[in-house]
């Protein structure tokens, strides 16, 4: 049963997930870009050793809870030796980018068995702490972060510059080397026309508006990703207060507003597309992967608005990945062309949702 | 339609290729067929050797202007402009008075880091060079006025202090 206060917190019927992201270098090795394969191997192990083996080491967890007993594992993944499907399904799953799943150079991602970390070695730097949260959770994401990243930097020297701070490949990522993100769900906007109204006080406000895979990844289904592109001359405090404080219940205010008004004047339509959305997903044969999305979304929009309440929140969001092209090849064997592709993500999506 | 016949200048073949020479002024036709042309050093169309035209494109690329490289890395502007990538923590350096005013652009017009600095900065003198453009910034932010910011910064001096005393106080 869907509970409609439980979705509010933590803006969950909005913000499907955050992320905080740390950009950071090595002192004494050429960036990646410029960086031999041996040069990246030393890195690799340079940092591998840093991090240590289970999340206390790496500093995920803080206070009272450290200890080898219970902390978990990391578990490390060696790109350059991973099946392609594999590294589409880490991408998939918002683990890596999609430019790490790419090449053959020697890299790897260390990744907490619950997912909610991530720290790729030898992307576009040497390395990159990754902090998921579900929801709203943008200071509990924020603080693991700077936890991994005190933690890390206690072992390694760092690059960086009096005058630039973190020095990164990129001289966008220069200064503090943040980005603060959140994924936010805005089907409502979507269907009032007024998402380009977000996009350009976005735009105003220094922030960049993405796709569901982020950087690289359109804008143009109902998911999008909102993060800074400022991160010199601010301070990470300052852009999680800005974030977290102003951004966020900013956006999460105006698709709920969206929302209350598509109830209020157009409930028919709304209730036409949000039935017909679940309709379709529970019946359908053959799904091509952005038809899926669409609907999901418009099944999405209904359940946050208590029309279809045997249906969860945390079901759908699952869904928006096990329906991903790797995730079906990897779950479900003999799938050789595009129908059998669509085939078989009718079939997880009807399972999933319980056919009618 | 097909071209008229020409013989070969030199032999009754025909001609494949019609060329026009000056020289001291004079100017000339030069009527070839693919053997004297060939035996001449001219290519025909379509006929030029791979590793020529690679050749070539070796050339126009090592003769482009590349600008000054990074003494560290080998990285040239020309490689940033390309990739937007830098080659090593160097080149922030080596190319500051081209990338920085980039960086600017890029980043609303700030030019200076004010966020946190890692617990183990390259060396001592990085921590000390920070601390004083911080208390540089203090006194501009006092002069104007602008209490938030100072308070802001005075926190970060307070942090930054102890561990600077701490590693100039350890300094053999």
């Amino acid at each position: 049963m869907t509970d409609l206060t439980a979705m509010m917190a933590g803006d969950r019927d909005v913000v499907m997930s955050c992320r905080v992201r740390l950009a950071r270098n090595v002192s004494g090795f050429p960036f990646v870009g410029r960086a031999t394969h041996p040069q990246r191997r030393e890195v690799l192990e340079t940092v591998r050793a840093a991090a240590g083996p289970d999340e206390a080491s790496v500093g995920l967890v803080g206070g009272g809870r450290v200890g080898a007993s219970t902390a978990e594992s990391l578990a490390w993944v060696d790109l350059a030796a991973l099946p392609k499907r594999d590294r589409q399904l880490l991408w998939e799953r918002h683990l890596i980018s999609r430019q790490f799943a790419e090449g053959d150079s020697p890299r790897a991602v260390a990744v907490t068995p619950d997912e909610r970390f991530s720290l790729m070695v030898n992307e576009e730097d040497h390395v990159r702490i990754q902090v998921l949260r579900t929801g709203n959770m943008l200071r509990e994401a924020f603080d693991a972060a700077v936890r991994v990243d005190a933690t890390l930097g206690s072992r390694l020297d760092f690059a960086f510059h009096p005058k630039w701070g973190y020095l990164t490949a990129c001289p966008t990522n220069v200064g503090c080397g943040i980005r603060i993100g959140v994924m936010v769900h805005l089907r409502a906007l979507r269907v009032t026309n007024e998402i380009e109204k977000v996009k350009r006080a976005a735009k105003e406000l220094h922030l960049a508006v993405r796709g569901f895979h982020g950087e690289g990844s359109e804008a143009t289904g109902d998911w999008f990703q909102i993060s800074n592109q400022r991160t010199l001359g601010v301070t990470e405090t300052g852009l999680l207060e800005e974030f977290a404080g102003r951004i966020v219940p900013a956006v999460v205010a105006y698709e709920r507003e969206a929302r209350r008004v598509l109830l209020e004047r157009q409930r028919t339509l709304l209730e036409d597309r949000v039935f017909r959305g679940i309709s379709l997903l529970r019946s359908a044969r053959l799904l091509g992967l952005d038809e899926a999305m669409k609907q999901l979304s418009s099944v999405r929009l209904g359940v946050c608005l208590g029309l279809i309440p045997d249906v969860a929140l945390d079901t759908l969001n699952r869904l928006t990945i096990q329906l991903q092209s790797a995730h079906l090849r990897t779950g479900e064997s003999g799938i050789e062309s595009d129908d059998d592709e669509r085939a078989a993500r009718a079939r997880v999506a009807r399972t999933i949702l319980g056919e009618q | 339609m097909a071209a008229p016949f020409r013989p070969c200048d030199h032999c009754a073949k025909p001609a494949v290729v019609h060329n026009t020479v000056i020289v001291n002024g004079q100017m000339n036709e030069v009527h070839l067929c693919e053997d004297h042309a060939g035996a001449a050093g001219i290519q025909m169309p379509g006929q030029a050797p791979i590793h020529q035209l690679l050749g070539q494109l070796a050339q126009v690329a090592v003769t482009r202007p590349r600008g000054p490289a990074c003494p560290e890395c080998g990285h040239t502007f020309h490689d940033f402009k390309t990739s937007g990538l830098l080659g090593c923590p160097a080149c922030y350096d080596a190319f500051a008075s081209t990338v920085g005013p980039v960086i600017e652009r890029s980043h609303g017009g700030a030019s200076e880091h004010i966020g946190n600095v890692p617990a183990r900065a390259d060396d001592a003198n990085q921590r000390a060079a920070l601390l004083q453009q911080l208390l540089r910034e203090l006194e501009t932010a006092v002069s104007a006025e602008q209490y938030e910011r100072a308070a802001q910064l005075r926190d970060r001096i307070k942090d930054l202090r102890p561990t600077t005393a701490a590693r100039i106080d350890a300094a053999p």
